[in-house]
C-alpha cells in the first residue's frame, strides 16, 4: 500500500494522454486525495509529443514529485523526448504500448533497471473493446484503476459527464475500454502492492485549479476591475479568466493590439482610479518595461504577472524556468524599485496575488508577480480558502483638506501621497513620465529629481520589514540551509522533510518577496548557516547573484542552479545537502583534534 | 454627472507656461481645445487628456483637465484603458506626427476598429522638433533634414487616408490658419460618439519649411464646406484625402451619419447583463469546486 | 483671415459686437505673444506686445461702451467663431528672440491686415450706419499703423545682423 504515487505519462497529442491525466486528477480529487498535475509539450500545436505528470497523495502535495513511481509510454520516441522531465528509477513501474514491438527486457532506458516493466497491447484493447484506437487513454485509466486503485468509479463518472452530452454510445464504448484496462490489470498483478490507501478526507470539499486561474480569481477578489493583455504562452489563461468573469464585477478586459498596449491600457485604467492588471511571459515583459517605468514615476498602482518560461527570446515557450528575476527587478531604465513577489504553488498564488494588489495600491507602485510555467499550468487540489481572512487595501484618497490645494506628489512622512483620479473634483493634476514637482508640473531640476527619487524609493522601505513575506522552516539555528522560491520551493520543502528524516540539521527559507531584497531578514537567517544552497532554475544563478549584490553571504553558501525545463528532484537536493554536510565535517576535523 | 454651470475657455487654461517656441502652431491648438471644451461645457475634472512624447505632447499640462503626459507613442493605448475603466469621462488624446504615426502608428488602427469614444488630435508638423529636426513619417520625399542630409528617400504616410480606410467614424483636418474653424472641428469631434480623429497642420517655426508656415498653408488651404463636400460621403472623403501634402483641406472629411454603438457603451451593457446573479467576489473561488 | 459674416444683412449692433470681438481677439493674441516672449527671455518684445494688448483692450472698451449706450443689454448674436485673425497677428508671427523691431513689424502687418478686412467688407455692406462704422474702424487702423510706425522710427537704425549669428542652437529635449 502506498500513500503517495507519481505518474508520468507521455505520448503524441493524438493519444490524449494529457486528458487522461486530467481525468485521473479529477477522479482522485473526487475520492478525497490531494494531487498535482503538470503538463509538458513539444513545440507542435497539435500532434507533437505531450506528457503529464500526476502526483496523488493522501497528504498535501508539495510539488509534482521526483522520480516516477509509474511511467506510461504510449510510444518510446515521445517518452524519451521528455528526458529528465520524466525520470525513471529502480522504483518505477514502466507500462508501455506493446505495439511498439520493443521487448520488455530491451526498453530504451539507459542505466536503469525499473522495478517492473509491462508491455500492454493498449491500442489493440481499445480497438477491440471500444471500436477505436482513440480510446487508448481510457484503457490506460482502466489499467491505473486496476493496478493502483485510483479513480475506479470516479473516472468513469467524470468521463460519462463529459461525453453524455455527445452520445451514450460514446460513453458505453469508453466504459468497455476502461473495463478492459481494469481486467488486464487484475489478470497481470504487479510484483509489489502499489495500491493507494483510501483517503481520509473523502467527501470533503476540495478545489481543483491551476495557477493562472487562481491568479485571475484572486485578482478579482482583490478588487481588480481592469485587465489589459496580449496572448502569450504560458500566461494567456489569466486573460481568458478575466474575459469570462470580470464583467460580472463591473470590470472590463481588453485583449490589446500588443504587449505594450496591454500594459498601457492597464496603466490608463489605474490612472482612472481602478485596480488594474496585466499578465505576460518573458518576451512580453521585455516589451512592457518602458510602461513599468512610467507607472513607477507616475506612482500608479499596477500588478504585472510574468509567468516565466525558458528564455532568452522565444526560448522554451512551454517549459518552466526562473530566469526572469533580473528582468523583473531591473528591467526599465532609471533608478527605481519595483516590488517582485513570487508564489510557490497554486494555493499560495491566491495570497500572493492579493498581496501584490495590496502592495501596489498602498504604495502606489507597479508590482510584479513572478509566477512560472509550472505553477501557472499545473493543476492542484486544494482545501477551500477562507477569503474573509484576507484584508484588502485600497489607494489613499485625498481628504477634503488635501483637495483645497491639491498636490498629487506631496511629500509626506510615509512618502506616500494621496492620489486622486479623473472625475474627482478638486483633484486635477498632470501625471507624467517626466520628472515633476509636488503639484505634478514638469521640471528639469536635478535637486527635485533627487528628492523625488528619494520619495519613490524610500516609500517602499517598510516592505523589507515584512517577515510574513518569508517562510522559514526547520531548526532556526541549523548550520545547513536551503533557499528557494517559486515552483522550486515546493521541491525544497520536500527535500527538507527528507533530509530531516535522515537526521540532517537543516532549515529552509522561501521568500515570497524577491525584491527589494530584505537584507536584515536574510542576514538573520544566514547567521547560523555554515553551508547552504540557493536552489534555482536559472543558468546564471540570478537569485544567488541578486542576494550577493545586496548582502554579504556566508562563505559556505553555494549556488545550485541550472536552466529550466528539467525539474529539480527532492532526492538530488538531499544528496547535495549530504555533500555539504561532509564538507562541513571535513572543515571541522582539525578543530576536533586535541591540541598539543 | 455634468455640472450645469457654464464654462469659459479660460477655465481650461492652466498656469503652466508652454515650453513651445514662440510662434509654434501648437499655441493655436491649445486655444482651439479651450474653446471646444468650453462650448461642450464638461467641467475640467471630468476630462482626461492623454499625450505621448514630443513638443505637442506637452499639451495636457496646459489645460486644467486631468492630464497624463505618458511615454512616446502610447497616448492611445493608455487613453483606451482610461475610457474603458471609466466611460463617463471625456477622453482626449493628442500628440505629434512622430508620436502618432511612427512609434505609435500601430495603435490607431485598433482604436478605430474598436470604436472607443476618444478624440485624437494630432499636431502634424512633418518634423521631429523636440529632438531638433529629424525626418518624420509625414515629411515629404526628398526633404533634407539632419537625418536626411541628401534628401529623404521615403514617401510620407497619409494619415487622413488611412484613418478613413481603417473605418474611422470621424475624420477631420484643421489648422491655425483658422482658429475658429479648428475650435468648431474639435468640438464636433468630441461630440461625435465614437473614435474621432483630427489632424491639425500645426507648423514648426523652428524646423519647419517655409511652405509649411501659416502663410504657406493659407496658400494651399481649401474649406471642405466651400468645396461642397458632403461629410457623409466616405468615398468622396477618401478622394479628397489623397491630396494630403499638396492641398490642405480644412473641415470634416467624414462623419458617419449613423454612428454605431461604441465599445465603451457595449461594455456597459455587458457588465449590466452579466452582473445579474453573479457569485459575490468573496466567493469567487467556488468556481473551482469539483463535485 | 477667415470671416463667416453675412455683411449684407449686418446690423449696427452686430457690427459693433463684432468690432469688440475683433479687438478682444487681438488683445488676447498680444497677451499670448507677450507671455511667449517672457517665457523665452525676450523682455523688450514682451513689453511691446503688452503695450499693444493694452491698446487693443482700450479700443475694445471704447467700442463696448458705445454699444452699451446704443443697445443696452440686448443679447449678442454674433460669436467668436465668425471671425479669425482680423486684427490679431498670425500665430506664427511670434518668433524666438524677437527684436523690438521685429515685434513692431508684426504688429504693423496686423494693422494693415485689419485695414484690409474693413476695406474688403465695405462694398458688401447695405446699412449706412454699419458702413460709417466700418469706415471709422478702417481709418483707426490707419492711425494705429502711424503709431506703430512712429515707434519704429524711434528705434536705432537696423544693424542688419541676424539673430542666427548669435543665439544658441535650440536645445534637444
Amino acid at each position: 500500500m502506498r500513500k503517495d504515487l507519481v505518474f508520468g505519462m507521455a505520448g503524441s497529442g493524438g493519444d490524449g494522454i494529457v486528458s487522461a491525466g486530467d481525468s485521473l486528477l479529477q477522479a482522485a480529487s473526487a475520492e478525497g486525495y490531494h494531487g498535482v498535475m503538470t503538463k509538458s509539450f513539444g513545440s507542435q500545436i497539435r500532434g507533437g509529443e505531450s506528457s503529464c505528470r500526476v502526483r496523488i497523495s493522501t497528504d498535501h502535495v508539495l510539488n509534482p514529485g521526483g522520480n516516477l513511481d509509474v511511467a506510461v509510454a504510449l510510444n518510446w520516441e515521445d517518452f524519451l523526448k521528455f528526458g529528465a522531465e520524466l525520470p525513471v528509477a529502480g522504483t518505477t513501474v514502466v507500462i508501455y504500448e506493446a505495439a511498439t514491438g520493443v521487448p520488455e527486457n530491451q526498453i530504451p532506458l539507459v542505466g536503469v533497471t525499473p522495478l517492473q516493466v509491462i508491455a500492454v497491447p493498449i491500442a489493440a484493447m481499445a480497438k477491440e473493446h471500444a471500436g477505436t484506437e482513440r480510446a487508448k487513454n481510457t484503457v490506460v485509466l482502466g489499467l491505473i484503476a486496476g493496478w493502483f486503485g485510483i479513480g475506479g468509479e470516479a473516472v468513469m463518472k467524470g468521463i460519462s459527464k463529459k461525453l453524455a452530452k455527445k452520445s451514450m454510445e460514446l460513453v458505453e464504448a469508453n466504459q468497455k475500454a476502461f473495463d478492459a484496462g481494469v481486467t488486464f490489470a487484475k489478470e497481470h498483478p504487479l510484483k509489489a502492492d502499489m495500491t493507494v490507501v483510501p483517503s481520509a478526507s473523502k467527501g470533503k470539499v476540495k478545489l481543483l485549479t491551476d495557477g493562472n486561474d487562481m491568479c485571475a480569481a484572486a485578482a478579482i477578489f482583490a478588487g481588480c476591475q481592469f485587465f489589459g493583455g496580449y496572448p502569450i504562452t504560458p500566461s494567456t489563461e489569466i486573460m481568458q479568466f478575466f474575459t469570462n468573469h470580470v464583467w460580472k464585477y463591473g470590470g472590463a478586459v481588453l485583449q490589446a493590439e500588443d504587449e505594450i498596449a496591454g500594459i498601457g491600457s492597464a496603466v490608463g485604467a489605474s490612472f482612472a482610479g481602478k485596480k488594474a492588471m496585466t499578465a505576460t511571459s518573458g518576451p512580453g515583459l521585455s516589451l512592457k518595461s518602458e510602461m513599468m517605468g512610467l507607472a513607477s514615476i507616475a506612482e500608479l498602482p499596477l500588478v504585472i504577472v510574468d509567468v516565466q518560461r525558458g528564455g532568452p527570446s522565444t526560448g522554451l515557450p512551454t517549459k518552466t524556468e526562473q530566469s526572469d528575476l533580473f528582468a523583473a527587478a531591473f528591467s526599465a531604465h532609471g533608478d527605481v524599485i519595483r516590488p517582485v513577489l513570487a508564489p510557490t504553488s497554486v494555493a499560495d498564488t491566491f495570497r500572493t496575488t492579493v498581496e501584490a494588489f495590496n502592495i501596489a495600491e498602498y504604495y502606489q507602485t507597479p508590482v510584479i508577480i513572478l509566477s512560472d510555467q509550472e505553477i501557472a499550468s499545473r493543476k492542484e487540489t486544494l482545501d477551500p480558502i477562507d477569503t474573509s481572512q484576507f484584508k484588502i487595501l485600497n489607494r489613499l484618497q485625498p481628504s477634503g483638506a488635501d483637495l483645497q490645494d491639491y498636490k498629487r506628489f506631496k511629500q509626506t512622512e510615509s512618502h506616500i501621497s494621496p492620489i486622486s483620479h479623473p472625475g474627482m473634483q478638486g483633484g486635477t493634476y498632470l501625471a507624467s513620465g517626466i520628472e515633476h514637482v509636488e503639484s505634478g508640473a514638469p521640471t528639469n531640476s536635478g535637486s527635485v529629481h533627487q528628492r523625488m527619487n528619494d520619495k519613490r524609493i524610500k516609500k517602499l522601505d517598510p516592505l523589507k520589514e515584512r517577515k510574513d513575506l518569508f517562510e522559514i522552516t526547520g531548526n532556526p539555528d541549523a548550520p545547513l540551509a536551503l533557499v528557494a522560491w517559486g515552483s522550486v520551493a515546493g521541491v525544497c520543502r520536500e527535500a527538507l522533510q527528507m533530509a530531516q528524516a535522515e537526521g540532517l540539521d537543516v532549515k529552509l527559507m522561501v521568500p515570497y518577496l524577491l525584491y527589494p531584497v530584505a537584507e536584515q531578514t536574510y542576514t538573520d537567517f544566514f547567521a547560523s548557516v555554515q553551508k547552504g544552497l540557493v536552489v534555482e532554475q536559472s543558468h546564471l544563478a540570478q537569485t544567488f547573484k541578486v542576494l550577493r549584490m545586496h548582502l554579504d553571504l556566508p562563505k559556505g553558501l553555494q549556488s545550485l542552479a541550472r536552466s529550466g525545463a528539467n525539474p529539480f528532484l527532492p532526492g538530488e537536493i538531499v544528496a547535495a545537502l549530504h555533500h555539504l554536510l561532509s564538507e562541513l565535517q571535513r572543515s571541522h576535523e582539525g578543530k576536533l583534534q586535541p591540541q598539543e | 454627472m455634468s455640472a450645469t454651470c457654464e464654462f469659459q475657455a479660460k477655465d481650461y487654461k492652466s498656469d503652466l507656461k508652454p515650453i513651445w517656441c514662440p510662434g509654434c502652431g501648437d499655441y493655436s491648438v491649445v486655444q482651439g481645445i479651450y474653446r471646444a471644451l468650453a462650448a461642450i461645457g464638461r467641467p475640467p475634472h471630468e476630462v482626461a487628456f492623454i499625450s505621448g512624447i514630443g513638443c505637442s505632447s506637452r499639451i495636457p499640462g496646459y489645460t486644467t483637465a486631468y492630464g497624463f503626459n505618458t511615454v512616446h507613442g502610447r497616448a492611445l493605448p493608455i487613453a483606451q484603458g482610461i475610457k474603458l475603466a471609466n466611460p463617463d469621462l471625456l477622453v482626449l488624446a493628442a500628440g505629434g506626427d512622430g508620436d502618432g504615426f511612427s512609434i505609435g502608428g500601430g495603435h490607431i488602427a485598433h482604436l478605430i476598429r474598436r470604436n472607443i469614444d476618444i478624440t485624437y488630435i494630432v499636431m502634424d508638423n512633418q518634423i521631429y522638433g523636440l529632438t531638433k529636426g529629424q525626418l518624420s513619417p509625414t515629411s515629404q520625399k526628398g526633404r533634407t533634414t539632419c537625418t536626411s542630409p541628401y534628401g529623404s528617400l521615403e514617401n510620407p504616410v497619409n494619415p487622413l487616408l488611412y484613418t478613413l480606410a481603417y473605418g474611422a467614424g470621424f475624420v477631420a483636418q484643421a489648422s491655425p490658419t483658422d482658429l475658429a474653424g479648428m475650435a468648431a472641428i474639435i468640438e464636433e469631434a468630441i461630440r461625435y460618439p465614437g473614435f474621432a480623429f483630427v489632424n491639425v497642420q500645426s507648423p514648426c517655426v523652428t524646423y519647419g519649411e517655409e511652405a509649411q508656415q501659416i502663410k504657406g498653408l493659407k496658400a494651399i488651404s481649401a474649406s471642405l464646406k466651400e468645396l461642397g463636400h458632403d461629410p457623409a460621403d466616405r468615398l468622396a472623403a477618401m478622394d479628397l484625402a489623397q491630396h494630403y501634402g499638396e492641398k490642405m483641406h480644412l473641415g470634416v472629411f467624414y462623419r458617419n451619419p449613423e454612428p454605431p454603438p461604441t465599445y465603451d457603451a457595449l461594455i456597459r451593457e455587458r457588465q449590466v447583463q452579466l452582473s445579474q446573479g453573479a457569485l459575490p467576489k468573496e466567493r469567487i473561488l467556488d468556481l473551482f469546486i469539483k463535485k | 483671415m477667415a470671416a463667416r459674416i453675412d455683411f449684407a444683412s449686418l446690423t449696427l449692433k452686430d457690427a459693433l459686437d463684432l468690432a469688440v470681438l475683433i479687438e478682444d481677439e487681438a488683445k488676447e493674441r498680444y497677451e499670448d505673444f507677450a507671455a511667449q516672449m517672457d517665457q523665452h527671455r525676450t523682455p523688450e518684445a514682451a513689453k511691446f506686445f503688452r503695450l499693444m494688448a493694452v491698446n487693443e483692450a482700450k479700443h475694445g472698451q471704447e467700442l463696448a461702451e458705445r454699444r452699451g449706450q446704443l443697445f443696452g443689454d440686448a443679447p449678442r448674436t454674433v460669436t467668436r467663431a465668425q471671425i479669425f485673425d482680423v486684427e490679431a497677428p498670425d500665430f506664427d508671427e511670434a518668433r524666438a528672440f524677437m527684436s523690438p523691431r521685429q515685434a513692431m513689424k508684426a504688429a504693423l502687418a496686423s494693422e494693415v491686415k485689419a485695414q484690409a478686412f474693413f476695406v474688403a467688407a465695405l462694398p458688401a455692406l447695405k446699412d449706412a450706419k454699419v458702413r460709417a462704422l466700418f469706415e471709422e474702424l478702417r481709418d483707426e487702423e490707419v492711425e494705429h499703423q502711424a503709431l506703430v510706425k512712429a515707434e519704429l522710427a524711434k528705434l536705432p537704425p537696423d544693424s542688419g545682423l541676424s539673430d542666427d549669428d548669435f543665439v544658441d542652437e535650440p536645445a534637444a529635449q
